[in-house]
């Protein structure tokens, strides 16, 4: 019988700014190209935590402020049930804005704090308006896997990693969490942050396959081998990109 | 000083044409505000031109192109900036080809668009008789940054000049938002055409909450895109009823076409216009180019349809599909004008406008990008970095009757014009 999977998109309609979807239909299409039958739930405002409780893999993205605001106050009622799924490492990818609110706090300019879901042992901090944006094409090396990551950057506010999160891995090139440690992401049990934002998978199909098989095994308790695809066409996505940034991967 | 300015000006700008090094149409003014930065608002206060501003995320040329072939009609001297070339500098320049040597313009209107970023500025040095407000779209968020912030400057800059007259897109929550408290001074253009009506929300529209108080809006229907007939339940904040929502004729195809006719042709009567003479112009229109601008290359026709963004390029998928088009070149670059960031292309929904008999070639700096779009979106494509061959092997491949559609985007649309016409237009 084949496998299944229910990946969970948290407030597709409000926080998917950078193409954000694109991860969503890449996880979708190398499931079905393995003939893993995939459910998508679409996890707007309001939504019933039942269907979060349900999800073998999250995803949530990035926002403009307005719209960040409005999520802050449903996500933290479905707070528990979040919580319970990524200690119990499901995996998901929390990109941008979704990376920032997962985290303790986020501090505005005028040194108010808003506060995050604490799942993340870190803390993000507006600069104000005198310091530049973070934007451009970067990369970095996970520090759990053996393939460099590539993407595109475009962040206003700096985060800092507490003692209880680990970062996904060093910059090479780019500015990563804020353009001062070296440092890029986060990493928590099978939950990722970073600031490669919108279709990060698409440039980065093998992540793609490990947070599937992560998925996998944790639902069915077994380890799993994912079927090989044809990736030429990404590769070649890939190898542009690195000579765009004048890297070898 | 002006004088000097405007005579080097007027030279230089003839060099660059009769070099084929492009049209000019941005150093001359770029120099001439080194040389006195208040030049625009000097030479403009001389004269009794008045000036309109076109801003906006789609459309601006097109508005542009309309309102100058509705202003031929009428008799009525206009000088324009090129599109591209939409900042401070390009403005300088259209004044400086347009002027007589004492920097006085002998226009009736002077008619610019205007890049999203510099309206403030421009409105600051030019105090518009008009402001023309299209959209708000998500756009190279790398380089326009979130079109919160856009609009929010916008209002602002716009709450200061009582005196302009705003021509507003009714459909557009963010462009309505700016004429609110607003007592004279405002008209709006907007649909009401029920068979294009669709009743669920697109992929990627951007403005779904209320402006005023951020609550979600209620759409009893949608155009494309957050564009549509809208409420806000919690401060009641409602789409204004339009002035202007039909024509008999429009000379462009597609809905967001029908948005920019709307607005010149409301524009066109507020200037008071007549309406018999608004009517031939639309008869007599030519597209702008790269906007649905048809040329003939090798025999055949091709027609190019500029695709920067992915409303833009959704309603040029649907368009192409609705005149039956079956073979595309999508070209996709990454130059500072396109923004950098490329993750755009994710929100283009060919999964629901496309059909599998599509022929697709994709070229350009960021053609495998493209590619892997395509793929996941279950289309297959051939991929080539030599966009003349990708063009030439389509067009070769065409029956008698078909012809050739090209989406590219703003610097490949470039590229792709110089290659049919072999001539340099920026």
């Amino acid at each position: 019988m084949s496998k299944q999977l229910t990946i969970g998109w948290l407030y597709p309609k409000l926080m998917n700014i950078y193409g954000d979807r694109g991860n969503l239909l890449v996880l979708q299409k190398r499931c079905q190209w393995r003939d893993i039958v995939v459910k998508v739930e679409l996890l707007d405002l309001g939504f019933e935590h039942l269907r979060l409780k349900n999800c073998n893999l999250i995803l949530m993205g990035g926002a403009q402020d307005r719209e960040q605001e409005a999520v802050v106050e449903d996500l933290f009622k479905a707070k528990d049930v979040l919580n319970q799924l990524i200690e119990h490492n499901v995996p998901g990818l929390y990109v941008c804005g979704a990376y920032q609110l997962l985290g303790n706090y986020y501090q505005e300019a005028n040194g108010q704090k808003i506060k995050g879901l604490g799942i993340f042992d870190l803390y993000t901090k507006n600069p104000g308006k005198d310091e530049k944006r973070l934007i451009g094409n970067a990369c970095f090396k996970p520090d759990l896997f053996d393939y460099t990551l590539l993407g595109f950057e475009n962040h206003g506010g700096r985060t800092y990693l507490e003692k209880n999160v680990k970062p996904f891995g060093k910059v090479i090139k780019g500015f990563g969490n804020n353009a001062k440690d070296n440092l890029e992401g986060a990493v928590y049990k099978n939950s990722f942050g970073t600031y490669l934002h919108g279709p990060l998978l698409s440039k980065n199909p093998l992540f793609a396959d490990y947070l599937i098989e992560k998925a996998l095994e944790i639902k069915y308790k077994a380890k799993i081998t994912l079927q090989k695809l044809d990736d030429t066409l990404e590769e070649n996505e890939r190898i542009e990109i690195a000579k765009h940034l004048q890297i070898e991967i | 000083m002006n004088f000097l300015i405007i005579f080097v000006g007027k030279l230089f700008s003839s060099f660059i044409r009769l070099l084929n090094l492009g049209n000019g149409s941005t150093w001359p003014g770029h120099i001439a505000l080194i040389l006195n930065p208040n030049f625009i608002e000097e030479t403009l206060s001389k004269s009794k031109v008045k000036k309109v501003v076109i801003i906006g995320t789609n459309g601006k040329t097109t508005t542009s192109k309309l309102i100058r072939t509705i202003f031929k009609a009428n008799k009525s001297k206009s000088v324009y900036n090129m599109s591209g070339a939409n900042l401070l500098n390009g403005i300088a320049s259209s004044i400086i080809i347009s002027s007589k040597f004492d920097g006085e313009l002998k226009k009736d209107f002077a008619l610019f668009e205007i890049d999203e970023n510099a309206f403030p500025l421009v409105s600051e040095k030019i105090k518009p008789d008009f402001v023309i407000a299209l959209n708000l779209f998500r756009d190279q968020l790398d380089r326009y940054g979130e079109i919160d912030q856009i609009s929010s400057n916008w209002k602002r800059v716009i709450d200061k000049l009582d005196d302009t007259v705003l021509i507003l897109n009714s459909d557009d929550p963010q462009i309505a938002f700016l004429g609110k408290e607003r007592k004279k001074n405002v008209c709006y253009f907007g649909l009401e055409e029920k068979t294009l009506e669709k009743n669920v929300l697109q992929h990627g529209a951007d403005s779904i909450l209320c402006p005023k108080c951020s609550s979600n809006l209620n759409f009893s229907s949608y155009y494309f895109s957050h564009l549509g007939h809208w409420k806000c339940p919690n401060c009641k904040f409602t789409r204004p009823k339009p002035d202007l929502s039909k024509l008999s004729y429009y000379p462009l195809k597609g809905t967001y076409a029908l948005y920019d006719i709307l607005a010149a042709v409301l524009f066109a009567q507020v200037a008071g216009i007549k309406k018999s003479v608004i009517e031939s112009a639309l008869k007599e229109f030519k597209p702008a180019f790269g906007r649905q601008e048809t040329l003939n290359y090798m025999g055949k026709e091709v027609q190019i349809f500029l695709s920067k963004n992915p409303i833009s390029f959704n309603e040029s998928l649907s368009t192409v599909k609705s005149l039956g088009g079956k073979n595309i070149v999508i070209v996709l670059n990454d130059k500072i004008p396109d923004g950098l960031d490329v993750s755009w292309i994710w929100d283009i929904d060919f999964e629901n406008i496309l059909t599998k008999d599509i022929n697709i070639i994709v070229t350009g700096e960021r053609m495998y990008d493209m590619a892997v779009r395509l793929k996941y979106a279950g289309f297959f494509a051939h991929v080539s970095s030599d966009m003349k061959l990708s063009i030439d092997k389509m067009i070769e491949n065409l029956s008698d009757n078909e012809k050739l559609y090209i989406l590219p985007n703003y610097s490949a649309m470039l590229e792709v014009r110089q290659l049919l016409t072999g001539k340099k237009i920026l």
